[in-house]
């Protein structure tokens, strides 16, 4: 149908993608996540600063206790952890999941990235779509959601919103999404992320043969 | 190569590529979505699992740091809600932006949709829930 990739040219891409991001920046990406931070910018921005201050303070602390451990030639105490790794323990995790106990978690990215990953995908989507040609302004969500939704433009409207709404409650609420849970959990084998993809993707499965046979 | 600007290289170039990607899969498009989860058409199943396969194999080979995750209470509910808005509006979250940009005008209450559940969740999580925000973008 019109042109799309085959499966392996679709499953090879978003591999190389995911693949990228863990290697350069050893982070995982989250569309939805993004969101929320993007979307409770003043808070994140906040918590960012603090963060900064944190680190500051900290690198402080660490260069007075080693000046006296040198001087009196006492061990220092262990420093407290800053906002990224605090994060970990707060979400109740295993540190032993951690394979590689050397590497410490980089905490999330930077807030600015998150809202330059949000408009590149607007950017790679249209590049895709004019090159394909496959661009066309429209007021309809196409023949498909026509004929197993609605073809009533107000109802559309409603439905467009509500199934929003629920994807955006949903991610939140599961810590992820197709792209946070799917591709970088699942690739790393996360029982959360395994557990949440085969629930989202299974009540898809099931809502959209209701909507097929159904509805 | 874990300076801020490289993050925000490595943003930008995964979300160019994402959208580009994701758009020539056909995941923008209602008609395709619908196939895929009604098992008419596997080429966009097998996009997915493909990838993941790929995945799993390259960060074992690699390496990659894993990261933690707990199956906390809100996991399984919130999975559920995602599905059923999934399949309804044919967007996640990243979705709505590629069908925006292909033209489809009405995506953008999708959007406005997603941004209001966001903040509700972040409301009611911190007004009744109290989960861990176990997010997964770190």
């Amino acid at each position: 149908m019109s042109g799309y990739w085959p499966w392996w040219a679709g499953a090879a891409g978003l591999a190389l993608i995911t693949i990228n991001y863990a290697l350069t920046t050893d982070r995982s990406f989250g569309v939805s996540s993004a969101w929320d931070r993007v979307l409770h910018w003043r808070r994140e921005r906040r918590l960012e600063e603090m963060d900064a201050e944190f680190t500051d303070e900290r690198a402080l602390a660490d260069a007075l206790a080693a000046a006296t451990a040198e001087h009196f030639g006492t061990s220092p105490t262990a420093p407290p952890a800053p906002y990224g790794t605090s994060q970990l323990l707060e979400t109740g995790a295993e540190p032993t999941v951690n394979e590689d106990t050397s590497v410490t978690n980089p905490g999330p990215a930077p807030l600015v990235t998150q809202a330059a990953l949000l408009i590149s995908i607007f950017f790679g989507g249209l590049i895709a779509a004019v090159t394909s040609g496959r661009f066309h302004l429209r007021f309809d969500m196409g023949p498909g959601f026509r004929n197993v939704v609605t073809a009533h433009p107000a109802t559309m409207t409603v439905l467009l919103f509500l199934g929003g709404v629920l994807v955006g409650f949903g991610t939140r609420l599961a810590g992820g999404c197709s792209s946070g849970h799917g591709l970088n959990g699942c690739g790393r084998l996360r029982p959360v992320s395994l557990v949440a993809t085969a629930v989202f993707f299974g009540t898809a499965v099931a809502v959209s043969f209701l909507l097929w046979k159904v509805i | 190569m874990r300076t801020r600007g490289a993050i925000l290289l490595a943003n930008i170039i995964t979300g160019l590529t994402l959208g580009y990607t994701v758009s020539n899969i056909g995941f923008g498009d209602y008609t395709e979505l619908n196939r895929m989860f009604t098992f008419q058409d596997l080429r966009m199943l097998l996009s997915f699992a493909g990838a993941v396969v790929i995945i799993v194999c390259a960060f074992a080979l690699l390496r990659v740091r894993r990261t933690p995750g707990r199956i906390h209470a809100g996991v399984i509910p919130g999975a559920v809600l995602f599905g059923t808005g999934w399949a309804i509006s044919g967007g996640c979250p990243a979705i709505p932006i590629v069908q925006v940009a292909s033209g489809y005008l009405p995506a953008l209450v999708t959007i406005l949709g997603v941004t209001v559940g966001i903040r509700l969740c972040r409301w009611a999580n911190a007004r009744y829930f109290h989960l861990d925000r176990g997010s997964c973008g770190l």
